[in-house]
């Protein structure tokens, strides 16, 4: 299975099933487009924290509507989309399946419409929340139930799908990685079932459910899917072990534990009960358990392969993803503080948390295990100038942006605190409003390049014209 | 052998799934129903088809994403008073005219209710006390800048239709006055019907259950 750092991507990608290739890299592409259009839908809403009147004469293009398409597609669409994508190379390899025939006919068929439902449910979703359903109601869960079912089933499907290619691994133990697979997908199957019930819907209890709701889909589905997602490339592209494995699980554990529970602190300070908001802040601190033993494993497995890193245009975006979520984590528990969220709860600081989290954390490591893996598969490698081009764009804008944020919702929170004026408080984070443009300026532009290199690592001619070989 | 979650994925699958399972159950199922029982102890309010009208725009029109429907407590400084216990309000948000932080009763029956996670605009929990007249609130809503310089908040103005003198207009659109700061020369200007409604629902929120004395900071 080991493929040494030297052998040429195409020697090993030579021999996998271009339909199961294709499917993959659909999903892949898919997500590439949506996060084209929600990038630019984000940096249309940027504009207009600085400037209200931008395209303000359509109801149907209004902030308020359109700020939801931003993270509606960004989360189902894009992250979700890739992470999916990946994974299903992911648990094929570690369950050491042959690649030139991983998926039955019957499973292809059922990802290849999981794809299309997903595609359905966010294409759909856009335009009802531009045409003004917002029935879902939360944050995250705007979408009205008729684009969350196709969703939903989409899930299911991919859920067997991975447990059935586990099943038949032909390999004793199961790699930690397909344990975040597995897992993610049951967990965000609950998730999306508590978002859409209808039990809860009114008064506090519904609050209760927002909250379990907004942390979970964070917490129970990308944060477990690009974390499995590392434990297989970063060891991969390194071509060593991970540095400990009993870590790993010490971190599946406490991360099942710990994120479960802290839905509520997102409503501190509120009339929810007493009980509930502690337990968050508690166990949002304590989820530096969890975060410092995968970013820590991480971090070993790369200490000493300095050279290695430089010397790839994969390993680096690793390298910061892995960074993010240590310190995007650390950031939350600090949030979660009482004493903190009295000053920036509700401010712009949540976004640039927002951001650093979603964007460096779980986008860096999509990105490197896109430029690590799908190679691997496609045997068609990106243009160096364009992944170059890609990282440091994308960097140094998203840096602008969350910098930027950071201390523009300190200043909106002190400004708060001391009483001034709440218009003082708009024209004081005006700056930071037009840096966040800028910021997200640059991000747009590195995404364009990201696709550019996305599409020349789709699998091609080249691809198939190897013939089938025998074994993984 | 059986037994190992390193080697069988039917543990593997199964342990998380069910643990995850009974969290949810005690930090999500279990306080979500006891918060229904305690909501079913309040009246429900009247239902009135304006109002109702007005506060699906609200949601509609995702006004959530800019403004809060809470204002925060200090625990650490509750106090009872003749049987109740009122919070008082966090330095942070003191500023929209109300002593008392939200409270449960505030919400029941609300679907979904708008506490919201972000306040790029002011608490609106209060607003029909702060802005009690209709027409500010069309003047607002149709260029927000025009009584509030610098504002961020997106005009709505597609909630109002312009007319000549002349022209004939459906007896259910209000006329706004005074529009000579909106830059309408010789023009008439009329709210909708979901306009009325949506400032029906505005100034419907005046919310403090409790004029508690002595709680001021
Ligand atoms: C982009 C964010 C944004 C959105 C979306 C938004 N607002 Fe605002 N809103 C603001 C800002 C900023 C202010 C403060 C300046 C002002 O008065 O215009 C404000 C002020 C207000 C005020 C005056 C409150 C006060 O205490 O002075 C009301 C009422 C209001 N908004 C209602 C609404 C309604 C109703 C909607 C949905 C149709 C909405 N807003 C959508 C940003 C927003
Ligand atoms: C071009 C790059 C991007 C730009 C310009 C951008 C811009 C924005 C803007 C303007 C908002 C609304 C903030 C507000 O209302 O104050 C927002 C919210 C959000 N964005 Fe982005 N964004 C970008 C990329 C992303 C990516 C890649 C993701 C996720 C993968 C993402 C996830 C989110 C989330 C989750 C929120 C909600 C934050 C919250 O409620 O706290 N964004 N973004």
């Amino acid at each position: 299975m080991k493929i040494p750092v030297g052998i040429p991507v195409f020697v090993a990608a030579a021999g996998t099933d271009p339909k199961f290739a294709k499917m993959v890299s659909r999903w892949l592409v898919s997500a590439g487009v949506w996060l084209l259009l929600a990038s630019a839908v984000g940096l249309l809403e940027a504009f207009r924290l600085v400037d209200p009147e931008i395209l303000a004469d359509h109801a149907f293009l209004t902030f308020g509507r359109l700020r939801p398409v931003h993270t509606m597609t960004m989360l189902f669409g894009w992250a979700s989309m890739a992470l999916v994508g990946l994974m299903f190379y992911v648990v094929a390899k570690s369950a050491w399946l042959p690649m030139n025939n991983p998926l039955t006919r019957l499973e292809l068929i059922s990802s290849n419409a999981a794809l299309w439902l997903v595609n359905i449910g966010v294409g759909v979703g856009a335009i009802a929340l531009c045409t003004g359903d917002l029935s879902g109601g939360g944050e995250y869960r705007r979408y009205p139930w008729y684009c969350m079912a196709p969703i939903f089933a989409a899930i299911g499907i991919v859920g067997v799908v991975f447990y059935r290619i586990i099943a038949r691994r032909r390999v004793g133990a199961v790699y930690i990685s397909c344990w975040f697979a597995m897992a993610a997908t049951f967990w965000v199957a609950v998730v999306v079932f508590m978002g859409y019930q209808t039990f809860w819907k009114t008064g506090l209890a519904w609050v209760i459910v927002d909250g379990f709701y907004i942390h979970n889909a964070v917490g129970m589905w990308f944060t477990p899917l690009a974390v499995g997602l590392t434990y297989y490339a970063l060891p991969k592209l390194l071509n060593k072990p991970i540095y400990s494995y009993a870590l790993g699980v010490l971190g599946f554990f406490t991360h099942l534990v710990f994120y479960t529970v802290i839905g509520t602190h997102h409503y501190i300070h509120t009339p929810l009960p007493l009980a509930l908001q502690t337990t968050a802040v508690i166990f949002s601190v304590a989820m530096i358990v969890p975060v410092w033993a995968s970013t820590g494993n991480f971090l070993m497995t790369m200490k000493g392969e300095r050279l290695a890193i430089s010397h790839s245009y994969s390993l680096p975006f690793i390298f910061v993803g892995v960074l993010g979520y240590g310190f995007a984590s650390l950031q939350g528990s600090f949030e979660s503080l009482r004493s903190v969220q009295e000053t920036l709860h509700f401010t712009h600081y949540t976004v640039g948390h927002a951001h650093f989290a979603m964007y460096v954390f779980v986008t860096f490591l999509i990105w490197g295990c896109m430029y690590g893996l799908v190679p691997r598969m496609t045997g068609r490698e990106p243009p160096i100038l364009l992944v170059t081009l890609h990282f440091w764009l994308a960097l140094a804008g998203i840096a602008v942006y969350v910098v930027g944020l950071c201390i523009g919702g300190q200043v909106q929170g002190e400004s708060w605190v001391a009483g001034e004026p709440f218009m003082e408080s708009v024209r004081k984070t005006l700056p930071h409003m037009v840096w966040r443009s800028v910021g997200g300026a640059l991000m747009l532009v590195s995404h364009v390049f990201f696709f550019l290199a996305l599409w020349r690592m789709r699998p091609g001619a080249f691809t198939m014209a190897f013939t089938p070989a025998k074994g993984g | 052998m059986a037994f190992n979650i390193h080697t069988s994925h039917r543990l593997l699958f199964l342990i998380p799934a069910v643990s995850y399972l009974v969290l949810v159950a005690v930090c999500a199922v279990i306080p979500a129903m006891l918060e229904q029982q305690r909501e079913a102890e309040v009246e429900a309010p009247f239902e009135d088809a304006l109002l109702e009208r007005g506060r699906r725009l609200y949601r509609d029109f995702n006004c959530v994403a800019c403004h809060t429907q809470q204002i925060r407590g200090d625990e650490a400084l509750a106090s009872v008073i003749e049987g109740e216990r009122l919070i008082p309000v966090l330095k942070a948000d003191a500023r929209f005219g109300r002593e008392v932080a939200s409270r449960r009763e505030e919400y029941a029956h609300q679907q979904p209710p708008f506490m919201g996670t972000q306040r790029t605009g002011p608490d609106l929990s209060s607003v029909g006390r702060r802005l009690p007249e209709a027409q500010w609130h069309y003047w607002h809503l149709y260029t927000p800048q025009s009584v509030s310089p610098d504002s961020l908040m997106p005009p709505h103005r597609f909630l109002f239709t312009t007319t000549q003198p002349s022209d004939d207009v459906a007896a259910d659109y209000e006329k706004v006055l005074n529009i000579e700061g909106l830059g309408l020369p010789g023009k008439e200007l009329w709210a909708t019907p979901d306009a009325r409604a949506l400032v029906e629902y505005l100034l419907s929120l005046n919310r403090e259950f409790i004029e508690a004395e002595g709680l001021s900071r």
